[in-house]
């Protein structure tokens, strides 16, 4: 193809020369790629970063405060260190064992607790390898025949693999439970100190950065979790949390249009609106939340009336500037060929502005949208702001994610549909052409064009 | 420019060009400006854009306004058509002094000004409905215009479908839609290149001839102004007086071949002794030094 070769010889970069659309189209994927294509590289690739370790089993420290659990994460510098502290622990074990008090002076009762934890610290990675389910990380009758089953080498763990350290462990501690009791019994558990196992782990990122396919898991999960009792569903949050953006935001665009159109349009209005509407928009609106609460109340008004604020003093300012850039010697010409005052702010201001009008309020509305999680955490945290706290407070950095992610591409689609519709709306603007022959809209208008076609075709006269 | 023509007098009118100023004379007077004087204020000092302008404007007349940039033709027009108010004088209409802008004097300017979000065809229709007018009647007088102008095919087009030239004729079609007294333009042709504006100024012509329309046209082109215009008013700058009126002696109906005529070259002449006087000439002389090695010369 002719037209393939040349957009070959043409050059990627040169000052402000349109791009093909061909090329266009691949950048704009390679600008979303990216992206994710170095996240995933960070995720997946161990030595590129990883300075933590996700403990797939983890270990008691005898008189050590501070419990791990697996899945814990602990710095690469401190993970070592654990192990040798559990190792050195099972040594003067052993030398306790061999000593004429195995008890150490403990009761039989506590030896007995401290044995049944040990006996669960393997449960995580039998979970992992599906030898049992998700909730049965207490089952302590399965978990007692899975160290039998290993003990004796019937089963192996493979995914993760148990090290061949805790293997040996396991046989010695197995040779002593079931010395006692072949099958697991409260009662009969064994009551002389069992050695711990040695704590084992992979190379991870902090828990602040999941890798992409957790994220989409468990994006798909909450997605899936119904409402119940006084948790509403995550599509009810985006529901919650859209009614409060737009709510705010068509408020704002209601009342301050029209003021700003008039600032625009008549000098007198300007100077009595625009002076304080600039300053009262340097106040942030998020000092103004506890005084919304009072006046407001709580549920949803408060929160409407913060994205209000945060975006209408903006919106009136940006309209009448918009008004005021409206061609003057258009207005000449509407007043020569007769329009009265009043004509000219309905028949000429108005349609001139209103492309620009729709830009403006575009951007207006990605400004609200910067409001919602301020707004959301005004008097009692709602929607999707809700959650993100709420996890995010639990370090469930791997649940907050998705939802941020969401944030962003409801907003990104919003824009980009506005963006589309615009040049239908408009279709003497720049964007018309480009509109029409949109791929999205050519589907989307098939059926009507094609409708609109035959009508044509079928009344030759009216044409 | 070759002016063998200085032995022509551009006062010399043929008997039928003569004929012709006579019967325009007897016309009424549809444009009356009287005493006009316009003066900016501005902060180093007031500038005097108008200074005592009289002239007046026959019915069915078309006048050209000529003069050097900057002498107050844009503001003169202005004021005609109510967008500015003069500082003193008077401006009449049929004997009636203006006051702002009014659909009795319709206005073409040189900068595009059509709805962008109107059809051809909407923007024609503009000014009557403004004036109340029922969209039906309004929508088939659109039409014709729209056909006088040529533009059938386009009615239904928005405007940044047109070329320039198309622009204007639109512009021209929605002034006359509103059945002025007086169409004025300022610098309409401007923009044009060359080709576009000669065709333009006959299409101007044309349309002028077959309407009850006075014109009143600013222009800084001397040949548009002569091929145009009945009469030629030539306007001095700082400040904006009337330096001449003067009467076209090229006969009507006017042709391209008429360029070359001895009057048309003669009138062309003298205005270009007024705008631009022998005497100031030596001021286009740029302080040069010659670049070039000695008999390498060019002219
Ligand atoms: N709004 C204004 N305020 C102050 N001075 C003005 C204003 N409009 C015009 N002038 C001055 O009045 C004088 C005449 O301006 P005008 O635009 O009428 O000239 P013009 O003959 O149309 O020039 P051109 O041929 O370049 O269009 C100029 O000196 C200009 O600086
Ligand atoms: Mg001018």
């Amino acid at each position: 193809m002719s037209g393939l070769g040349k957009d070959a010889r043409e050059p990627w970069f040169a000052v402000r020369r349109e791009l093909s659309p061909k090329r266009a189209t691949v950048l704009t994927v390679i600008s979303f790629a990216l992206p994710l294509l170095i996240w995933s590289a960070v995720s997946y690739l161990p030595f590129l970063w990883h300075p933590d370790v996700q403990l797939q089993l983890s270990a008691h420290r005898k008189d050590v405060a501070t419990v791990y659990v697996a899945g814990d994460r602990v710095s690469k510098g401190f993970f070592p260190e654990f192990q040798s502290a559990v190792r050195k622990q099972n040594e003067e074990l052993k030398e306790q064992l061999a000593s004429e008090d195995p008890l150490d002076g403990a009761s039989e009762s506590s030896v007995r607790r401290a044995n049944k934890k040990v006996l669960r610290h393997l449960a995580p990675l039998l979970i992992k390898n599906r030898w049992l389910k998700d909730d049965q990380n207490t089952d302590d009758e399965a978990i007692y025949h899975a160290w039998g089953e290993i003990a004796s080498g019937e089963n192996t763990l493979k995914r993760p693999a148990l090290s061949e350290e805790n293997i040996a462990i396991v046989q010695e501690n197995w040779k002593a439970m079931s010395a006692i009791a072949p099958n697991y019994d409260s009662d009969l558990f064994i009551s002389v100190p069992l050695f711990s196992l040695v704590p084992q782990g992979k190379a991870s990122n902090p828990d602040y950065l999941p890798a992409p396919d957790r994220v989409l898991m468990t994006g798909v999960k909450i997605f899936n979790i119904p409402a119940e009792g006084g948790r509403p569903s995550m599509i009810q949050r985006v529901g919650h949390s859209l009614q409060i953006v737009f709510g705010g935001f068509l408020l704002a665009a209601l009342v301050g249009v029209p003021i700003g159109v008039v600032c625009g349009t008549y000098p007198f209005f300007s100077r009595l609106i625009e002076p304080f509407t600039d300053f009262f928009r340097y106040m942030p609106a998020p000092t103004f939340s506890t005084l919304l609460v009072a006046i407001f109340l709580a549920n949803d008004a408060p929160k409407i009336a913060l994205v209000f604020i945060g975006t209408f003093f903006q919106l009136v300012l940006v309209v009448s500037n918009t008004t005021r850039r409206l061609d003057m010697p258009l207005l000449e010409a509407a007043q020569t060929l007769g329009a009265s005052q009043r004509q000219l702010l309905a028949k000429v201001v108005v349609p001139g502005i209103l492309p620009s009008l729709y830009d403006d309020l575009r951007i207006l509305l990605g400004w609200a949208w910067t409001w919602l999680v301020i707004a959301e955490l005004v008097g009692v945290k709602s929607g999707l702001t809700e959650f993100i706290e709420t996890q995010g407070r639990f370090r469930n950095f791997d649940l907050v994610f998705p939802v941020i992610i969401l944030i962003g591409l409801i907003g990104f689609f919003t824009d980009q549909i506005l963006s589309l519709v615009k040049g239908l709306v408009f279709p003497y603007t720049d964007d018309g052409p480009k509109a029409s022959s949109h791929p999205i809209v050519k589907t989307v208008l098939f059926i009507p064009r094609l409708i609109k076609r035959l009508i044509s075709k079928s009344q030759p006269d009216a044409a | 420019m070759i002016p063998p023509a200085e032995t022509i007098d551009y006062h010399a009118q043929s008997p039928e060009v003569s004929e012709r100023f006579t019967k325009l004379k007897e016309r009424p007077v549809v444009l009356s400006v009287d005493d006009l004087t316009k003066v900016f204020p501005s902060r180093n000092g007031d500038v005097t854009a108008l200074k005592s302008v009289d002239f007046e404007v026959y019915r069915r007349e078309f006048m050209c306004v000529i003069g050097p940039s900057g002498c107050g033709k844009s503001t003169l027009i202005r004021i005609l058509a109510g967008l500015e108010t003069e500082t003193s004088g008077a401006v009449l209409l049929d004997g009636n002094p203006v006051a702002g802008p009014g659909p009795d004097r319709g206005m073409v300017f040189q900068s595009y000004t059509l709805f962008p979000w109107l059809t051809v065809k909407q923007n024609v229709m503009f000014g009557p409905k403004m004036a109340g007018h029922k969209e039906a009647g309004v929508e088939a007088d659109a039409r014709q215009w729209i056909e006088l102008v040529g533009l059938s095919q386009f009615e239904n087009s928005y405007p940044h479908q047109l070329s320039g030239g198309m622009k204007q004729r639109v512009a021209i079609a929605r002034a006359l839609a509103n059945r002025p007294r007086i169409l004025l333009m300022d610098e309409p042709f401007g923009a044009l290149d060359a080709q576009t504006r000669a065709q333009m100024q006959s299409y101007l012509l044309q349309i002028w001839r077959n309407l009850d329309i006075t014109i009143l046209f600013i222009t800084h082109d001397l040949d548009e102004a002569i091929y145009l215009a009945d009469r030629i008013l030539v306007l001095k700058a700082n400040p904006g007086e009337v330096d001449e009126i003067l009467e076209v002696p090229v006969p009507r109906p006017r042709n391209l071949d008429q360029f070359i005529e001895p009057e048309f070259i003669a009138t062309k002449h003298h205005i270009n002794q007024l705008i631009h006087p022998e005497s100031e000439r030596h001021q286009d002389n740029l302080p040069f030094p010659r670049m070039t090695p000695l008999g390498d010369d060019v002219e």
